[in-house]
């Protein structure tokens, strides 16, 4: 096994088998760290926790809800408003958040009383509001209060509403991973199969474990409708409560995030028979064929490859024009979990760009497989990486940008090494065509930038050129390009809008009326 | 002769390593119906031998399967030198390395889990 022993951590010999170097002849059966393990004591991770994993990544997004904790404030002021998985009723769930603000008498004394009296007062608070999640913490869960029993207590005073009850204390999972698994069970077990929708399609799906960071869901479910498709519930970025608790009547389960929401997806099939089917929209490529493997499913590929070839047409010279400029730049690819194997083997065919090292903070032995497969020979694979080791890895590696959260991203600014956003993205949506080049136009600024060049030079002790005129972004990435590329008139930089959300929420679709005998409740 | 069909065995995986999804189901359960509902597919197409897709499961396999016959006949010009009994050869090859990757070779410790 190709292990790889970071010096810092020699005095952590656990940590040895969590980092891999795919060598020469490399496969999944010789190269692959060990992952989902509880942190080892020691090592400072960048891990959040399952509370984190349940409210922050999966249930917040949820646009039309109460997202309330019980528990200490902090919690939720630490999972508030740190992703920007935006939506079309006005951002409702970025802009409040609540918590029961837990101290220390409640401890001694128990909180189901506070519990119940901040669900009533936030339901007064937000009059249309209907529906709520309650998210369990450490600290009530520790207590043993019955948050189920307090949330049945209120539905039966205020029939009009509904409660979902998340039990996933922090404790509960060696990461946020823990707590993506506990939600979706639990909402399949508690509220799917509630509401009977008004299916308007031949063509039904749900969206699963897409979460709409910066606009991702809706430009593909902009996608799917001018395909005729009925997008029944997105798991759940822009998604509804309501929407959420019919997943049952979808024809299709079209997944994206596999490492969030996999589990819904697999239960659904088990239990309603709804078939699950992957997709990438990250790339030209893989979205291309993504969008004509779910228009084949429905036998309407025609409708999908209209569209593959109208927005490729449209922004192909754009990409090109990055990847002539990205070519070559060694990239750190340090995502928290799926987007590992979303980009890994995207960005090197599309932009050109080589990947020269994966890591993920919460993912499974299963994404470094699809994360490993997808990266050529040579690239480091760490698992649940500390700080210390990404450090280590940068200098040693020289990468020319990472792609990771905002706090190891600031660590790396440190490194004079720039990065992207890979969570809440820079300039996104990174999602569908046109997203992809603005996500190679955030690379190719994060690389080329001119303000990151002044950071090479070390004031304390490198002479300031003082001769040398300030060098644009082109100026630098164009400096050892040939003239044919330059000058090329096929190739051009993004020519995109600031906002290329809004209008998608005011567009209408072509009709396709349905063949089929539809439900109407 | 055997290192040349090891070869073409060895492309046809990088390809879908690299371009597919529905190889890594998260149990091996779940691995070894994708593989062989995928790939029997898929050498049925190529093959251009009769497919079931009634049912909404085999219709997710065939879909993934017309996209990977797809861009094998499109990126291995080797593989329309093949007659049927040669394809279905490979395709078996193809079948088994796949199926020691991703399963009996797998060194995921969640493969074996008995529950999602």
């Amino acid at each position: 096994m190709p292990y790889h022993e970071f010096e810092c951590s020699k005095c952590i010999p656990e940590r040895k088998k969590h980092a891999v170097i795919k060598g020469p002849g490399e496969d999944l059966t010789s190269a692959l760290p060990l992952g989902y393990l509880n942190t080892i004591p020691g090592s400072i991770s960048e891990r959040g926790c399952a509370y984190c994993g349940a409210k922050h990544v999966i249930g917040t997004p949820m646009k039309d809800v109460i997202h309330m904790s019980h528990g200490p404030v902090g919690c939720t002021y630490d999972t508030w408003q740190t992703k920007r998985y935006i939506s079309d009723n006005d951002n409702y769930q970025l802009k409040y958040t609540y918590a029961t603000d837990m101290k220390e008498k409640h401890i001694i004394f128990g909180a189901e009383k506070l519990l119940k009296q901040n669900i009533i007062e936030a339901f007064k608070a937000f009059p249309k509001i209907k529906r709520m999640t309650l998210y369990q913490t450490c600290a009530s869960a520790l207590i043993g209060d019955d948050i189920n029993a307090v949330a049945d207590e209120v539905m039966e005073e205020m029939p009009d509403v509904d409660i979902f009850v998340c039990n996933a204390p922090g404790f509960g999972g060696p990461s946020q991973s823990g707590g993506h698994h506990k939600i979706n069970i639990a909402w399949i077990n508690q509220k799917v199969g509630n509401v009977e929708p008004k299916i308007i399609s031949d063509y039904v799906i749900n969206y699963v474990g897409e979460y709409n960071i910066q606009g991702d869901q809706e430009v593909m479910v902009d996608y799917f409708r001018r395909m005729g498709i009925q997008v029944l519930s997105t798991f759940t970025g822009n998604g509804s409560y309501d929407d959420l608790r019919a997943m049952h009547r979808a024809h299709l389960n079209v997944l994206e995030c596999a490492r969030s929401a996999e589990y819904i997806c697999n239960e659904l099939r088990v239990r309603y028979g709804t078939p699950r089917l992957d997709i990438d929209g990250f790339g030209f490529e893989a979205l291309s064929s993504s969008l004509r493997k779910v228009g084949l499913f429905f036998g309407i590929e025609d409708r999908a490859q209209a569209i593959i070839d109208e927005e490729t047409a449209r922004w192909k010279p754009e990409l090109d024009w990055y990847k002539e400029r990205l070519r070559g730049k060694k990239v750190c690819l340090w995502p928290g979990g799926s987007k590992l194997w979303h980009w890994a083997h995207a960005i090197h065919a599309e932009m050109g760009v080589e990947v020269v090292s994966v890591y993920t903070k919460f993912g499974h032995q299963g994404d470094m497989e699809k994360g490993i497969a997808r990266c050529e020979e040579g690239a480091l694979a760490i698992d649940d990486p500390n700080e210390l080791e990404s450090i280590e890895a940068m200098e040693m590696l020289k990468p020319d940008i990472i792609f990771t959260g905002k706090r190891p991203g600031e660590v790396a600014k440190k490194l004079r090494v720039p990065y992207l956003n890979a969570h809440a993205y820079h300039n996104g949506p990174y999602k569908g065509f046109e997203g992809w080049v603005r996500f190679a136009r955030d690379i190719y600024n994060g690389i080329y930038s001119p303000i990151h060049q002044l950071s090479f030079v070390d004031i304390s002790k490198d002479e300031i050129p003082t001769e040398t005129p300030f060098l644009t972004q082109k100026m630098i990435s164009d400096a050892s390009l040939s003239e044919e590329i330059t000058s090329s008139q096929e190739l051009r930089e993004y020519s995109g809008k600031y906002d290329s959300i809004s209008p998608l929420r005011s567009k209408t679709y072509p009709d396709f009326p349905a063949q089929k005998k539809l439900s109407v409740v | 002769m055997e290192d040349k069909m090891k070869d073409r065995i060895e492309q046809l995986v990088d390809y879908i390593m690299k371009h597919c999804l529905w190889q890594f189901h998260s149990r091996a359960w779940d691995r070894e119906k994708q593989n062989e509902g995928v790939l029997t597919k898929t050498m049925q197409i190529l093959c251009e031998e009769p497919i079931e897709k009634e049912t909404p499961a085999d219709r997710c396999y065939w879909v993934d399967a017309i996209c990977l016959a797809d861009a094998f006949k499109a990126r291995y010009s080797w593989l329309a030198t093949l007659d049927k009994a040669e394809l279905k050869l490979l395709m078996q090859g193809l079948k088994d390395r796949m199926d020691y990757l991703t399963i009996t070779g797998s060194l995921n410790e969640e493969l074996t889990d008995s529950k999602y």
